[in-house]
Order: structure tokens, then C-alpha cells, then sequence
């Protein structure tokens, strides 16, 4: 109804409508869920001598089944080690309560705290799957989890950093997995845990795990970066960890040997609508941490509703979605974005909340946003491709129901 | 002496024109309503550790018809939960009077917007509908009498409501989220009020008699009630 009407006015209603509809937006605040997502350059953090292990627990490690371990494993305080024989394989040195793994747990102490102490950090919904992220400091107070894909976009540098600070726990679904395009390695993602990680069956995961507590894995689970725990266990069965090596010349991974050199899991090309983001805080590595440079800008682009970003980061043009929805910008210092729906500019805003209402019809549209900050955080363009379902534009059109009238369903009383 | 009479102008002029003004200027052309989908808790501020004032469901108690509430903000709290301040349905029976409005989470709820808005001009004992805030209709009215008067604020529709013929206030009524101040119970029910016909009651429009609901023609009422659908704000001045 609403749109056959807007077609039946004159053009100059038609312009009082959407200047209406605009205005109307602008008072209120949109539901910003975070999909597409960029944020400040992070300095890598710093592993020490637990850069060459790719498991190190606190109270036992334990396996059950074929795992291979491409790297060093530790234990310590405590001392068990069991179920690494045969048919496991371990292609580095055990160390079970030696010197050795008592330096890489006080180092891995020092890793954890800088990682947990990292800012500013933007607040994600525990659930990331479907979200593509550039590279920042992403958290959520009490747990993370993550079913189905997470695609963390170095955007062509691959010093980027990407760090994950849960609350308490970490917990990925089976078949779920992270994925890194446009240069992104597996040496420069941390996840630090506030207790437990527990990763699901025939999971892939990338990045290093530091957790307070425990790490449990469950069967045939793949993990490029390394699992390392404080206080507790790591278990594992029928798994596969490969320590996490940077690339030579890049300035992220810390110059240790020994152990093979890890591939991304996944380096493919985003879909093709995605959600993308621009890189505010430019490039990373040591010394250009977001405070020191001045570069604390984050934007944060998606949709309201929610399941609209997750779609099309998804699934890209292959699903249509419906064609009225809000494109949301969250982040911090922020100054304007300017919203353009297929390259015409369809709303500027100067402070939060920075929303507008988005209506295309049936068909391929990009809506982009244009973010620019108060501080030093050069300006990013963060898009969006998508397909407009015809039948979901048609649904927008009913306004109200043919017959708002119901019988009532029992007694009732009104005043009279 | 010369100021004397240019105030007594400006005083003249606020008084003839302000709530003509006044009126225009406060029916906004589109109003954003949500469709709840499950039952919620009402907080009173947008986060989990608001204090709960008190619950929702997801269907009208009368014809069983989805909840629809008017929008009056939005809020994202820091683990990006998505929050609504919404206007709430009046008392039901037996209980306290619930507040005005409070927040509630954005999960199981669907967005609508509505371009009516429905003015009771208790003090002209009419009615005035406007769309995309334009008025485009007025109905004489039956508005409440003195001893139980029509409460003025700022309500919505919660239900409309399809009448027997035998029914007091046939053919339709439109029950509000207004509760009558004086009238705790009326009737069997807690003393709503509604825009609600003629049929088996009687009355004549542009009179003031009623027990606080608002009664309209035959005419108008069936008018009203094919167009106006729940969560549609009502304003009472």
C-alpha cells in the first residue's frame, strides 16, 4: 500500500515523503548489530617463548586418537602428558613441567594480560557467525560463540591484528570456521578467553587461543594458531594444531624456528555482496597502536534487521533479502557518514544515530556508507551488495490489514 | 499605556490560534509501531539490569489479536542487545495501573509504521483523524461527563474490536490503552475506554455523558474501524 501510494502522488509528495521518512529516522536510535566492521591498527601481541608451542597447558594435556601437534608441547605446573604416542604425532618437543614450559607459561601470563587489557575495544553480539570483521579489538563481557563462518579481513595488510576478548567462555559449533581473506594470517588473531574454549566437531579455527582455564577440542578439529592455557587442560581428540607462523617481512610474527608454516584455512575472495568495511585505523604493527597514533576510529556497518547483513555476507547476491531495511553505522569517534544507495547520496549524518532507512526494489543495489572521524582515523567507505527480493517488496506495500476489525474472543467490558 | 494594549493583542492572538497550533503541530506524519511476537518483560531502562515493571504478552486480551505498541525510541546497551521504548497498554483488572511506557528487548518483535493518528478533542466533543498528518476527517463526538470524565494523554488502539448487533456501542469499537481515572471497574472489565458506536446505548454526538468512552455515529465509527488497525496513537486534549 505505501509504495503503490508513493507511486500514485506527485513527484513533490513524493519528495515530502522521503524528507519526512528521513527526518523521522533521524530521531531515533537504530538497532545496531555489527556485521561488516572495521576498526583501530593493533600492535601484535607478543607471545615470548610460547611462540614455539602450539599446545601448552597448565594442569594436563590429553589426547585421544590420530591429533598431530606441528609444534612444541608443554605442560606445566602440572605434569601429566597422556595419549601422545602413537598413533598421535607430535612434530616438535614435549616439555612437561620443565624449565622450558614454566618460561613459556609466565610469558603466556604477559601475552594474556596485554591482550585482555587491549583498546578500545568494540562490543560484537556473542554470536559472530556470518560477520566480517577488518582488523580492531572485538569483545563481549560475558562469552563468544560462533556457528557457522567468521571472515576476518586484513584488507591488504598483512600486519593486521585481530583480537577477540570473551568474558568467559569461547564456544564454536561443528563445521563452524574462521576464515581469512585479503592477507590476513593466522599468527596475527588472539582469542582470549575469560575461562574455557570449547571447539566444535570438524570445526576450523584460526588464531591463538589464550585461556584462563581450559581448552577442550572435540574430534577432528583443525586450528591454525595454537591453544594455550593458564590454569587448566587442553584435551583433545583426533585433532590437528599447526603453530601459527607470520609470513617473512611482515612485522607480526615473532622470530622463532622450527615447525611447518601454516596456510590461511580459507583465503577466498568474499562473497560477492558482503559486507565491507573500510580500514580506519590503517596499517598495524608495533607502534601503531590506535592511542599512541591518534587513530582511534572504528566504524561498524550492517543492517537493521540483523538477518539482512547476515544474508548477504553469507550468501552475497545468490539470496535476495528484502529491499527496505536501515543501513546502521556504529563505532567511535565518528564525525559524519554520508549513505548512498547505488552511488546517489540518501542521507548525510553529523552525529548518531547514523541510520537511514534503505528502499530498493527488485534487483542488484549497493548501499555504501562514507565514514569520516574526529580524530586522526583516515576516512573508509564501507559497502554493501545485495539482491532485493520482488516478493518481499511487495509485501512492504500492505500498510494494513483489508480488515482490521476481530470479534472479540469472550466477555469484556468497556466504560460506555 | 501604549504597551498595555499590544500585550492584551499577543495574549488574544496566543489564545485564539496557540491550540489549533498547538494540535497541528504535535500529529507527526508516520509513527513507527512494533509487532510483538512473544511475551516481554518491560524494564525500566534499556538493559537487563532495569528494574521490571511488569510484563506483555504477545496477544489483546478481547479478540486475541497480536500486540501492537507506538515506538517511542530505540537504544542499542553495550553487548548490542537492541532495546524499544514503548507505550504501554493500560491497567488490566484487579491490578495497578502499569506506567505510561518502558523498554523492552527488540528480539520476537517486527517492525510496522502507521500514517494515522486519532485526535479526541474532549473540550470540542469531537474527533479528528489525520493520515501522514494531514487531517482528513472530523466526527462529532460523545465524550465523557464531568462526575467520569474522558482522561487526557496520549494513548493508542489496542484492539478493534467487531460488535454483535446487540451489543452496547455496536457495531464497532476501538479499545485504547486509556483507562478511566474515576471507573477502576465497569462492566466486567477495568474500565477502559474505547471509540465505540451508538447501537443499544444512545446519545447525541457533540454531548458530554458518557462514562469516559467516546461514542460515534453509526457512520463513523464503521468509517474509523475499517481503517484504524491496533497500535494507531490516539490523543486526547
Amino acid at each position: 500500500m505505501r509504495l503503490r501510494h508513493a507511486r500514485s502522488c506527485p513527484p513533490a509528495h513524493r519528495r515530502r515523503e522521503r524528507t519526512v521518512a528521513l527526518l523521522t529516522l533521524s530521531c531515533v536510535v537504530s538497532l545496531a548489530l555489527p556485521v561488516g566492521t572495521a576498526s583501530a591498527a593493533q600492535p601484535q601481541v607478543g607471545l615470548g617463548t610460547a611462540d614455539s608451542f602450539a599446545v601448552l597447558a597448565g594442569s594436563a594435556a590429553t589426547n585421544t586418537g590420530p591429533s598431530t601437534i606441528n609444534g612444541d608441547l608443554g605442560v606445566t605446573p602440572g605434569t601429566s602428558v597422556t595419549g601422545f604416542g602413537p598413533p598421535a604425532t607430535v612434530n616438535g618437543t614435549i616439555h612437561a613441567a620443565d624449565a622450558v614450559a614454566a618460561g613459556a607459561q609466565s610469558d603466556l601470563t604477559i601475552a594474556y594480560d596485554d591482550a585482555a587489557g587491549r583498546i578500545p575495544a568494540l562490543a560484537v553480539p556473542t554470536e559472530l557467525g556470518g560477520l566480517t570483521l577488518t582488523a580492531g579489538v572485538y569483545k563481549n563481557a560475558s562469552s563468544l560463540g560462533l556457528t557457522g563462518a567468521l571472515t576476518l579481513d586484513a584488507q591488504g595488510d598483512p600486519d593486521a591484528v585481530f583480537i577477540f576478548q570473551a568474558g568467559s567462555t569461547l564456544t564454536t559449533a561443528s563445521a563452524s570456521r574462521v576464515n581469512l581473506i585479503n592477507g590476513a594470517q593466522p599468527c596475527n588473531v588472539f582469542w582470549q578467553v575469560g575461562s574455557s574454549a570449547t571447539l566444535g566437531t570438524s570445526s576450523v579455527f584460526t588464531g591463538n587461543i589464550l585461556a584462563l582455564t581450559s581448552i577442550s577440542m572435540n574430534d577432528g578439529v583443525r586450528v591454525h594458531g595454537r591453544a594455550l592455557a593458564r590454569n587448566g587442560a587442553v584435551t583433545l581428540i583426533n585433532d590437528t594444531i599447526t603453530r601459527a607462523r607470520c609470513a617473512p617481512g611482515t612485522t607480526g610474527g615473532t622470530p622463532t624456528s622450527g615447525g611447518p608454516t601454516p596456510g590461511a584455512p580459507s583465503s577466498g575472495a568474499p562473497s560477492s555482496g558482503a559486507p565491507s568495511s573500510g580500514t580506519p585505523g590503517g596499517a598495524g604493527g608495533p607502534g601503531a597502536g590506535g592511542s599512541a597514533s591518534g587513530e582511534n576510529g572504528t566504524a561498524l556497518f550492517t543492517t537493521s534487521p540483523r538477518a539482512i547483513a547476515r544474508t548477504v555476507a553469507r550468501s552475497g547476491i545468490r539470496r535476495c533479502v528484502d529491499g527496505r531495511f536501515r543501513a546502521v553505522v556504529t563505532g567511535l569517534f565518528i564525525r559524519r557518514v554520508v549513505f548512498s544507495l547505488g552511488g546517489r547520496v540518501i542521507a548525510t549524518r553529523t552525529r548518531s544515530p547514523f541510520t537511514t532507512l534503505v528502499r530498493a526494489g527488485a534487483g542488484v543495489h549497493r548501499v555504501s556508507a562514507r565514514v569520516t572521524f574526529r580524530d586522526g582515523t583516515p576516512a573508509a567507505t564501507l559497502r554493501m551488495r545485495f539482491r532485493a527480493c520482488a516478493e518481499a517488496a511487495r509485501s512492504t506495500q500492505r500498510e494494513r490489514p483489508r480488515s482490521p476489525s476481530r470479534r472479540p474472543r469472550g466477555p469484556f467490558g468497556l466504560t460506555g | 499605556m501604549t504597551a498595555a494594549p499590544a500585550w492584551a493583542l499577543v495574549l488574544v492572538a496566543c489564545a485564539l490560534f496557540a491550540p489549533a497550533a498547538a494540535a497541528g503541530s504535535a500529529i507527526a506524519p508516520e509513527q513507527e509501531l512494533v509487532v510483538l511476537l512473544g511475551g516481554h518483560e518491560v524494564r525500566s531502562r534499556p538493559d537487563v539490569g532495569g528494574a521490571a515493571t511488569g510484563s506483555i504478552g504477545p496477544r489483546r486480551p478481547i479478540t486475541h489479536a497480536r500486540t501492537v505498541l507506538p515506538v517511542l525510541d530505540r537504544r542499542v546497551d553495550d553487548d548490542a542487545r537492541g532495546w524499544l521504548r514503548v507505550r504501554l497498554p493500560g491497567r488490566t483488572l484487579g491490578r495497578r495501573s502499569p506506567p505510561r511506557s518502558g523498554w523492552i528487548r527488540s528480539n520476537e518483535t517486527r517492525r510496522a509504521t502507521t500514517r494515522w493518528h486519532i485526535v479526541v478533542d474532549v473540550g470540542a466533543r469531537g474527533i479528528r483523524v489525520y493520515r501522514s498528518g494531514r487531517l482528513i476527517r472530523r466526527f462529532a463526538a460523545i465524550v465523557g461527563k464531568p462526575s467520569t470524565p474522558t482522561p487526557r494523554g496520549r494513548y493508542f488502539v489496542e484492539e478493534n474490536v467487531r460488535l454483535d448487533a446487540t451489543h452496547a456501542g455496536a457495531p464497532f469499537a476501538l479499545a485504547t490503552s486509556a483507562r478511566s481515572r474515576v471507573l477502576q471497574e465497569f462492566a466486567g472489565g477495568p474500565g477502559q475506554i474505547a471509540l465505540h458506536g451508538l447501537q443499544n446505548i444512545g446519545g447525541r454526538p457533540g454531548t458530554a455523558i458518557s462514562h469516559g468512552c467516546v461514542r460515534l455515529r453509526t457512520a463513523d465509527v464503521t468509517w474509523l474501524a475499517a481503517r484504524i488497525a491496533p497500535g494507531i496513537p490516539v490523543t486526547i486534549v
